[in-house]
């Protein structure tokens, strides 16, 4: 069928006037609409349609800016604003054959013309941010700063060059005091009481857009309605009982949307009252509001926005060991939830180890553990990462032991980790452990997970059935790997070579076993075997009951 | 069954399931002035009552958690005033002595047949009433004071609020289906009452909401509650207890439902509804009839698409209509699914 016969098919639509070949102006429900077919030597081009001459107010994904086609004299002059059919890489265009996308379109056009009043206001939702944004009034960009989603808080406003901070109080972020030639980047401005308030009903709230602007009503809707209930009944509470000292505030709004949440922040203007309430401010007191132009940048909706497991957020993880797995290791907590990281390491960081350490060369030369602080730092002012310039031994361990919530340890050295686990077991370490090693020539490594309060122990893995202590039994490298493996340099120091796959793909399980611990899939103390052709729960006998650590010493009827 | 996804989220965007906080805030302002200013206004006409004496329960739909989205936000708040049989007197005067405690500039108020209403606007429109049933209660027994101000038809009508409420709220609470059916019942009337220009034109909630609850059908599957069943066949039942008479030719002449409150005075709750107008009656078995064919062909035909085009016709253009299977199956093949 030609694309003529195919808009033809459609009772609703009357081609009004071919331009050319593929390109068409056609009414449909009592609007116009250019209809530009997909290019046939371009696989993966999709139809791409415009209103005309209609700013379409009510209709949901009806872009903001028209669109001219200067030079193209066939088009007719007037105004065309792209119709948003798809999610960005939502369709395959490459595979679809011709016909369907000119299909394709077309029913996506009438499924949105065709929408109920619930179903727009569902899809101009889905946008709040785009018209949000693209209808603020103000020239600084307003970066929010929260933990979580669901509660009435407090923000202090800080001023930057171009941009302003909305901090919710209690978060500490780790620039805020930075300053470049001019000064304080940041200045705490306290003109403006800014609070965050958590939309619970979100029916009836639309962005603003085209015609239906935003007023004060808007504002008092939410807080004050009367049928639906768009902020719960313990943060009306708060609102009543918060009196503002300023006599303009700024109220962040949260909202979810199909499991995304959105903040958008709003500077209400009120008249001078004193001793009103921050309700009474915005039911009784608002004379002008304006939108400002928001952009959230906590960790917390980081974390959120790219599916982390909310396991590690907020907890201390204590890092033992900041080599070259260390590096790998710290850098992937810190980018999956665990923005408070303890980190000990007595080493250097030499030329010979920054081609498998994390960050290259940056930090050659300084201690590992405070290299490692600088660049975690980095990535979001409100990771917060301490680095120890010195190995961890007993009566650190101990004390650290009241503050973190869970250990991992990355040293490679077997009298380390038989030193740290005895420590552990001995002052009864109730909070979850993971040993990571890697065996040399880049092939083997081992996770074990051991929560104290379980049977097993690193310990078990020196010891055999009659209770001797021997070698680790659940190396896999045999005497001759290990000693092709080994690189000596001359002066009785020895390196392990092992590449940096082996790093990347036990920092990947790793990861794993911490989201399914904290998941609940992990109920006892596990030793995972790790190689390129499989992970698995390792065949080497463990716990020992006769471990002379936690074993004989502790109560049989753990094992 | 068809349509699960849809009722669940229709009734999502319908429901109210809270007291929305305006609200609350009047409603305690309200009972607030009737038990600080009414003992005064009693006192100046000999009944001695104290602020103890008075009490407020809640009514209707808030009380039953079937509330729905409308154009005007609609509360039940029933006044009980302990009092001895000497003070009862006229019921109409004791309804205007609970207008005088509540006449304030913020709110208007106005006698009703059953009750006070206070009602609130917003830029001059009406957004919101509170309805105030005053009873009097002597012992155990309760009267509701019935009769506008100037009405020669009054009395203090024997009632049992507190019983009615156990009633509905021992049949609905616990039972989600049935206060999802009683949602959707309520909707389809307010979308086939839209324009209506009096109030007695239309089925009053209590009657369609003891009608739901004595003729409630149940209906799940392996895949949970079948709510499009569930809704045809509880409106089926509630057609099929009119009596109707016919002309030879098949045209209506009469239609009757009766549902007597579940609790004294045990009257119809649909006799203001007869006693108005024969009309009435008859639009209301037209219009269920209606619905239930409507219903039974959207349980019939194959397609969710269709069924959810017929389900529009009983709801309401805001029930949801799924995708047709052809225009989803043709992209279907064709979305993405990998990330970089």
């Amino acid at each position: 069928m030609s694309i003529r016969e195919i808009l033809e098919s459609y009772d609703k639509i009357t081609i009004d006037q071919e331009i050319v070949d593929g390109i068409f102006i056609f009414s449909l429900f009592g609007k116009q609409y250019l209809y530009i077919a997909p290019l046939e030597d371009n696989p993966s081009a999709m139809a791409v349609i415009f209103l005309y001459n209609d700013d379409g107010s009510d209709i949901p994904h009806i872009m903001l800016k028209e669109e001219t086609f200067p030079g193209v004299d066939c088009i007719p002059q007037g105004k065309y604003r792209p119709v948003c059919l798809y999610e960005q890489e939502s369709i395959v265009g490459a595979i679809m054959p011709y016909d369907a996308k000119v299909r394709d379109a077309i029913e996506r056009l009438i499924e949105l013309l065709s929408m109920n009043e619930i179903e727009k206001e569902r899809e101009f939702q889905k946008e709040f941010m785009f018209y949000w944004n693209g209808n603020s009034d103000s020239h600084n960009t307003h970066n929010v700063y929260l933990d979580q989603n669901d509660s009435f808080s407090e923000f202090d406003v800080y001023y930057g060059n171009k941009s302003v901070r909305l901090v919710k109080r209690g978060i500490q972020l780790s620039d805020i005091d930075d300053r470049d030639k001019k000064g304080r980047i940041w200045t705490h401005h306290v003109e403006n009481n800014a609070y965050y308030i958590p939309i619970t009903d979100k029916r009836g709230i639309l962005p603003p857009y085209r015609g239906h602007n935003w007023t004060t009503q808007t504002i008092k809707d939410i807080v004050y309605s009367e049928q639906i209930e768009h902020i719960d009944q313990h943060t009306f509470q708060v609102l009543k009982n918060t009196f503002p000292n300023t006599q303009n505030i700024i109220i962040v709004f949260g909202m979810e949307l199909e499991k995304i949440h959105i903040s958008f922040a709003v500077k209400i203007k009120c008249k001078n009252i004193r001793n009103h309430s921050l309700l009474e401010k915005i039911v009784d007191d608002t004379i002008d509001i304006e939108q400002l132009f928001t952009i959230r940048k906590d960790y917390y909706y980081l974390c959120e926005q790219i599916g982390n497991d909310c396991g590690l957020l907020g907890k201390n993880v204590l890092l033992i060991g900041g080599g070259s797995l260390g590096s790998y290791i710290a850098f992937e907590l810190v980018k999956n939830g665990a923005s408070n990281l303890k980190i000990y390491d007595g080493d250097n960081l030499e030329d010979v180890n920054v081609l498998r350490w994390a960050y290259g060369g940056i930090g050659k030369g300084s201690n590992k553990a405070i290299a490692l602080t600088t660049m975690l730092k980095s990535i979001h002012p409100e990771i917060n990462i301490v680095g120890i310039n010195k190995n961890i031994n007993q009566d650190s361990l101990l004390i650290e032991l009241s503050f973190a919530d869970m250990i991992v340890i990355t040293v490679g050295s077997s009298n380390e980790q038989l030193n740290i686990n005895r420590i552990l077991v001995e002052a009864g370490c109730s909070i979850p452990v993971i040993y990571i090693w890697l065996e040399e020539g880049g092939i083997n490594s081992h996770i074990l997970f051991a929560d104290y309060r379980h049977a097993g122990c690193f310990e078990c893995l020196y010891t055999d059935i009659d209770g001797n202590l021997v070698n680790n039994r659940a190396r896999k490298n045999t005497l001759s790997i290990s000693e092709t493996s080994i690189i000596r340099n001359g002066c009785g120091g020895t390196r392990a070579s092992y590449g940096t796959a082996v790093l990347l793909r036990t920092t990947s399980v790793l990861l794993d076993t911490i989201h399914k611990f904290y998941d609940g899939q992990i109920t006892q103390n596990v030793l995972i075997d790790i190689s390129p052709n499989c992970v698995k729960i390792s065949d080497t006998p463990f716990p020992m009951r006769e471990c002379n650590c936690c074993g004989n010493k502790k109560d049989q009827s753990m094992y | 069954m068809k349509l699960k996804k849809e009722f669940f989220e229709f009734f999502s965007d319908i429901r109210i399931d809270t007291e929305a906080n305006a609200l609350r805030e009047k409603r305690e302002i309200l009972v607030n002035d009737i038990k600080s200013k009414m003992p005064q206004i009693l006192k100046d006409h000999d009944i001695n009552i104290t602020q103890s004496d008075i009490r407020t329960i809640d009514q209707g739909s808030y009380k039953y958690n079937t509330t729905i989205k409308s154009d005007v936000v609609d509360r039940d708040v029933a006044v009980i005033v302990s009092m001895c049989t000497d003070d009862m007197g006229d019921p109409r005067k004791f309804k205007s002595y609970l207008r005088d405690s509540i006449d304030i500039p913020s709110r208007t108020v106005s006698i009703k047949e059953p009750c006070v209403r206070a009602s609130y606007h917003d830029h001059g429109i009406e957004n919101l009433h509170i309805d105030l049933p005053l009873y009097a209660q002597i012992g155990s027994d309760f009267y509701l004071s019935r009769g506008k101000t100037n009405s020669s038809n009054y009395s203090w009508e024997d009632a049992d609020p507190d019983g009615l409420n156990k009633y509905l709220c021992g049949k609905i609470n616990g039972n989600d289906q049935l206060r999802r059916i009683i949602c959707f019942i309520k909707k389809w009337r307010d979308e086939k009452y839209a324009n209506a220009n009096n109030d007695h034109e239309i089925p009053p909630s209590i009657g369609l909401t003891i009608l739901a609850c004595k003729l409630f059908s149940p209906q799940s599957d392996n895949e949970g509650d079948a709510d499009l069943l569930a809704l045809q066949k509880t409106m089926k039942a509630i057609l099929n207890e009119f009596i109707v008479s016919k002309t030879i030719t098949g045209e209506i002449m009469s239609a009757e439902i009766s549902c007597p409150l579940p609790v004294r005075p045990y009257t119809d709750t649909f006799k203001k509804m007869k006693n108005s107008s024969d009309s009435y009656m008859i639009k209301f078995y037209n219009s269920l009839s209606r619905a239930v064919a409507d219903l039974t062909d959207a349980i019939n035909v194959e397609s969710p698409h269709d069924a959810g085009v017929y389900v529009q016709k009983v709801l309401g253009n805001d029930f949801p209509i799924p995708q047709k299977e052809a225009s989803y199956a043709s992209t279907r093949n064709y979305r993405e699914h990998s990330f970089g």
